[in-house]
């Protein structure tokens, strides 16, 4: 139960940099997880946390003490790892218990915490076997098992559930957000699922090519995303991005879509728009919604397009049509049969679309 | 017509069989009987008479020693479990060095141990026997075992290499956040795992040594340090050659030498590392 705290930490493999300058406070039992594509540090953070890659530069404190020089064995946090990377030559038993055979620990005192545990986990009845004779989920109990009887001041987890299949992640998922608020502990997590991060996290990090784009609770991140990045980046199905030009006419700001959609700027954000002549609009499925009305004209952001695929999947249909060569996805809720080729009305939800700068990215409003 | 096939296949199988071992067979059958109808024309394939004689004398059970293949065998046995645990230490270190870390000349220093396997060891046996005379160390056992080291430690590195690169590293990891030193780490998690391997690679190390003839016959000169594939030439003599005694010998060095790969063959086959990872 301890805060983690990063300074300018750094990480290079010759040339290409893998984390650059991260600064970052993990506070005490918190849940803070860390989401990005693949390549883009999370992991090597972790490891970094761990003590099991090198850093280039920056320091690392926990419980704050400077770790930078300590060995993985003087930190005090539990890895879990994607393959879970269980002794095979050793029980259930046996695995729990070993990091405090290897601390010296007292025999009944093991046998306590490893009793502890595999109550906690549900492992009563596996206690014997040996990895190779556990399931999937069973062996990443296990391997959660095993960090949890050292009680160490964090947990690291890496990408624990990417091996399971959609199912048992979901109940996992779950289970490991019980265990947290059992155990009250510090906990990093990396995952590259986003849902994995939305649900779980106290705090999110999404990172990109070594950089922190943006920090904040999952509803921050998913209501005000920093930049086109995380927009898409966060949100199933992503946010959908669309090129617009601001055009000037009769003292009004115009946004011109395509040839059809012209829509009038909202009143608040026209200050921010006055000196640009392109934005990106980033509009996520549920707001780009189908209506049933005769009203295409573009006053109140309303346009008709024709459908070129509909997802039909029970509490909603996911409608794709395409703007300027771009697929973009609607969701309709209340189901009711679309066939391809059908022209649709749809309005988009002013209030919820977020703006974009078409050179930096970043959120304008 | 099938089954006439299947016969025929067995018929092959069979035959093959019988070419391949014959050898052999005939090694052991030779060792039990006397010399003189070893000799006889036609072959006479299942001995008269059977006969221990050969490796009592062997022994010295009797008082007389023609051969002191008791101490070719101890001399076998030391030389080639020395180098053994000498090599595979080494090799096990160096194979986990290269399965492990990264270092300058990874690649070129392994190439170099590998190209190091491909000189004929005979071509070597001019310049160390003129190496171990000047150095004073010419028919002893030590200038054997160190030659054996040298001969082994590529190959125990090479085969070391394979089964620890089989171990995923994040079992050394896991274990170093479980709070073990590097060292505790490779000695109660690779190690074990790695065991079947490493112990195939031993023996293997000790075969090549235990079976060893050319270099052996240019550096040992004496009973101090001669082996048992050295200590076979002992039967030929000027003007005889005692085919019974060279057998007995044979059947001596054979005979640990078949259990050993049987231990091999079994311990070759490990699925030991299943189940520690996904799966």
């Amino acid at each position: 139960m301890a805060k983690v705290e990063l300074k300018n930490l750094t990480k290079k493999y010759g040339e290409v940099i893998a984390v650059q300058n991260m600064n970052l406070t993990i506070s005490d039992n918190e849940f803070l997880v860390l989401v990005g594509p693949s390549g883009c540090g999370k992991s090597t953070t972790l490891r970094m946390i761990a003590g099991l890659e090198e850093i280039s530069g920056g320091e690392i404190f926990i419980r704050d003490q400077l770790v930078n020089e300590k060995d993985p064995k003087d930190r005090n946090v539990s890895m879990v790892f994607q393959n879970y990377a269980l002794y095979p030559h050793m029980t259930v038993e046996e695995n729990l218990g070993f990091s405090l055979k290897i601390a010296k620990v007292e025999k009944e005192e093991i046998e306590k915490r490893v009793r502890d545990a595999v109550q906690i986990l549900g492992l009563e009845e596996l206690r014997k076997r040996k990895p190779s004779q556990l399931s999937g989920g069973q062996r990443q109990r296990v391997a959660m098992g095993r960090a949890i009887v050292r009680r160490p001041d964090a947990f690291l987890f890496d990408e624990p559930l990417s091996n399971l299949d959609a199912k048992l992640r979901t109940q996992m998922r779950t289970e490991i957000k019980k265990l947290h608020q059992k155990l009250k502990t510090t906990i990093i997590y990396v995952t590259h699922d986003q849902v994995e991060a939305m649900t779980l996290a106290d705090r999110i990090i999404i990172m990109k090519d070594g950089y922190i784009e943006q920090i904040g609770s999952p509803i921050e991140v998913f209501t005000k995303p920093a930049n086109i990045f995380v927009a898409t980046f966060i949100g199933s199905p992503p946010m959908n991005i669309i090129e617009g030009d601001v055009i000037r006419k009769e003292n009004k700001l115009i946004i011109k879509i395509d040839d059809e959609i012209n829509l009038e700027c909202p009143q608040k954000i026209q200050s921010s728009l006055e000196n640009k002549n392109k934005i990106y609009l980033g509009i996520r499925a549920e707001d780009i919604m189908p209506k049933e009305t005769s009203d295409y004209t573009n006053s109140n952001w309303c346009f008709q397009k024709s459908i070129n695929l509909a997802e039909p999947l029970g509490t909603e249909t996911q409608l794709f049509f395409t703007i300027k060569n771009k697929e973009i996805i609607s969701r309709m809720y209340n189901p009711k049969d679309v066939k391809v080729g059908d022209k649709i009305n749809f309005q988009i939800d002013s209030n919820k679309v977020h703006f974009f700068d078409a050179e930096t990215e970043k959120t304008i409003f | 017509m099938k089954h006439i096939k299947k016969i025929s296949f067995w018929f092959l199988v069979l035959f093959l069989l019988i070419l391949i071992c014959l050898p052999g067979i005939w090694i052991f059958v030779s060792a039990f009987r006397p010399n003189p109808e070893i000799l006889s024309k036609p072959a006479n394939w299942i001995p008269d008479r059977w006969t221990i004689h050969q490796f009592t004398q062997m022994f010295s059970i009797n008082g007389y020693v023609s051969v002191p293949a008791f101490k070719y065998l101890m001399n076998s046995i030391i030389i080639s479990s020395v180098s053994t645990v000498i090599a595979i230490t080494i090799g096990m270190m160096g194979g986990y060095a290269f399965a492990r870390f990264n270092f300058r000349g990874k690649n070129k220093i392994f190439l170099g141990l590998m190209l190091a396997r491909a000189v004929p060891g005979i071509s070597l046996s001019l310049p160390l026997f003129i190496l171990f005379a000047k150095l004073g160390i010419i028919n002893t056992s030590f200038g054997v075992i160190l030659v054996y080291v040298a001969m082994n430690v590529p190959f125990t590195i090479w085969l070391t290499d394979g089964f620890f690169r089989q171990i995923p590293k994040e079992m050394s990891e896991v274990a170093r956040t479980d709070g073990c030193t590097r060292l505790q780490a490779f000695w109660n998690v690779e190690l074990p795992l790695a065991g079947p391997g490493i112990g195939a690679a031993a023996i293997f190390a000790f075969l090549l040594s235990w079976n060893e003839y050319a270099l052996a016959s240019i550096i040992t000169r004496t009973v101090h340090s001669k082996t048992l594939p050295i200590g076979m030439m002992d039967y030929l003599d000027e003007f005889t050659i005692n085919w019974a005694g060279m057998c007995a010998i044979a059947v001596v060095m054979i005979v640990p030498a078949l259990i050993l790969t049987f231990i091999v063959q079994k311990h070759l086959v490990s699925g030991l590392t299943f189940g520690g990872v996904k799966g």
